[in-house]
């Protein structure tokens, strides 16, 4: 169950409309600017590149607040547009996945698990893609459990040294799509390296994120809470919180989820067909909608994702949002 | 025979061939305002009974099944307390139900009065001359001071969420970690047959925890 990030956007800078039928670009979703100085929107029309013509495509598309002119985003050529049966206004903030099911895939196709984990990663990409283009402000992913680590030496050794490694090729893309990257978990059984990488990543896409991206990973909601008492606890010594002021209020701003400003998802999705959170994101669930379907984590694509989404919309049409 | 007898002598089949043993606790997290019908509760603990299901937490965010606990006790008259139960309770011979009260309080609340209990300790070794450590502090030490404060019950192996909404509710974060979560749909139209499939289901399950 561990994430690879190796080629999550083979990204470029926005490429001039030369060629293209633009005239006028209604802003169907101005959020924050991912590039300095440009306005983000996504419109659905007929474009011509070269030779190619693509018909009812969505693109997403800047314009320069300054000259006007505009730009398309290569690497979102393809954004799908949102499915006419979700509500833009509906969307959860915040989604967290339990990302199940690689190494089952790689059994049942009669392939090694690191195959699994390679499918994995495209259904991760698209995720993330889609939650990018639609709206979504935070994903987090269980990328590597703390109970993971009885795995065999061998495999977790070669699982963090391929995170390693796909953290340090996608920084600077991330950095400038907006795409903040968070790390939480215990980083203190992690290699030297990669801890250094981590909080390089992390210092590097920290400005004027639009979507932020966590990954949980050496986690566990257990561990989350401790580590928040224990940072309650140097508080009080330190002076700066008395004891009787401690309450579950003040354990909550410590947990490792307060990187973010939505530190709650709205839905959990798992896949696989298993029905428990295994140990992630405790606290924070309590009023989470969850989302258990079968499919192994690499078959999971738009329309699985389009499923989670409505059964979150239509509950909250019909019962509002959390307590 | 009719239909109704047919399924009926099917549930007994079913329930006959349940690895009930695998279901050492269950927790039952009801929506507050379902939770006002007593009478539906009782009825659902009474199927649990007869299916063999004996250690059961009931949970609801306000409260509202602690208010009620007198009066399911009248009518289940073979289940008691968890508090009266000295024993594991997942170790008792199946002979009563037990049965565990349990609202929002006892979550997040109870974790915090836990840490708390655990500073003040660590505060006084350390006014006579202990050491203070705020590292001290440990996953063993809050499940301790969580059985201090209160929080007695285990971790229930499946919760079975009777509302509206497919979440749990708030029911205490600390005993949730491997727990099955299943949404059985609203209280008003519970049905033997959905919660014999549930158990069912979860007695099929074979657990990976990590691996």
């Amino acid at each position: 169950m561990l994430l690879l990030l190796a080629n999550m956007f083979s990204l470029r800078l926005p490429i001039p409309l030369e060629k293209t039928l633009i005239t006028s670009l209604p802003k169907t979703s101005t959020t924050y600017s991912a590039y300095s100085g440009m306005t983000r929107f996504q419109v659905c029309h007929r474009y011509l590149s070269n030779s190619i013509t693509k018909r009812g495509t969505s693109v997403v598309a800047f314009q320069d607040e300054a000259d006007g002119e505009i730009f398309v985003d290569e690497d979102f050529l393809e954004v799908d547009p949102l499915p006419v049966e979700l509500q833009p206004e509906l969307m959860p903030k915040h989604v967290a996945v339990i990302m199940d099911g690689n190494g089952r895939w790689a059994k049942m196709k009669g392939l090694p698990t690191s195959a699994g984990h390679v499918a994995g990663t495209q259904s991760f990409k698209r995720i993330v893609k889609l939650c990018y283009g639609w709206g979504i402000k935070v994903l987090t992913v269980f990328a590597f459990s703390m109970d993971n680590w009885i795995r065999p030496k061998v495999e977790t050794e070669f699982l963090l040294n391929l995170f390693e490694r796909s953290i340090l090729s996608q920084v600077e893309e991330c950095k400038r799509k907006g795409i903040q990257i968070s790390v939480i978990g215990d980083t203190s059984k992690l290699p030297k390296s990669l801890k250094s990488m981590i909080a390089n990543a992390e210092e590097t896409t920290k400005e004027n994120p639009k979507f932020q991206l966590i990954l949980a990973v050496s986690y566990s909601g257990k561990y989350d809470v401790v580590q928040a008492c224990k940072s309650v606890a140097k508080k009080v010594q330190d002076g700066l919180l008395h004891l009787e002021e401690i309450n579950e209020n003040i354990i909550e701003k410590e947990l490792e989820t307060n990187c973010t400003e939505f530190p709650y998802p709205d839905l959990l999705i798992r896949t696989s067909g298993e029905l428990r959170v295994s140990n992630f994101l405790l606290w924070q669930l309590a009023y989470t909608e969850f989302f258990f379907n079968q499919k192994l984590w690499p078959d999971f694509g738009k329309d699985e994702f389009v499923e989670a989404l409505s059964s979150f919309q239509n509950r909250q049409r019909r019962y509002g949002g959390r307590h | 025979m009719d239909f109704r007898d047919g399924a009926h002598n099917l549930y007994h089949i079913i329930v006959a061939s349940l690895h009930i043993g695998k279901l050492r606790y269950l927790a039952v997290v009801i929506e507050s305002e379902e939770a006002h019908q007593t009478s539906k509760v009782i009825k659902l603990l009474q199927w649990l009974d007869s299916v063999g299901v004996k250690n059961v937490c009931l949970y609801d965010m306000n409260g509202v099944l602690k208010k009620s606990k007198d009066t399911i006790f009248q009518i289940m008259k073979n289940a008691k307390s968890i508090e009266e139960v000295n024993e594991d309770v997942t170790h008792h011979a199946p002979d009563h139900m037990t049965l565990e009260f349990v609202s929002y309080v006892d979550g997040k609340e109870a974790v915090a009065k836990a840490a708390n209990l655990i500073f003040v300790e660590n505060f006084k070794r350390h006014d006579i001359g202990g050491e203070l450590d705020h590292q001290i502090l440990l996953e063993s030490h809050l499940n301790q001071a969580l059985q201090i404060v209160g929080c007695k019950g285990p971790e229930p192996d499946l919760l079975l969420v009777y509302g509206p909404v497919r979440s749990h509710l708030g029911f205490p974060p600390w005993r949730i970690r491997y727990t099955e979560i299943v949404h059985m749909g609203s209280l008003n139209f519970m049905r033997y047959g959905s919660l014999i499939k549930a158990i069912y289901n979860f007695t099929k399950v074979r657990h990976n925890y990590g691996t």
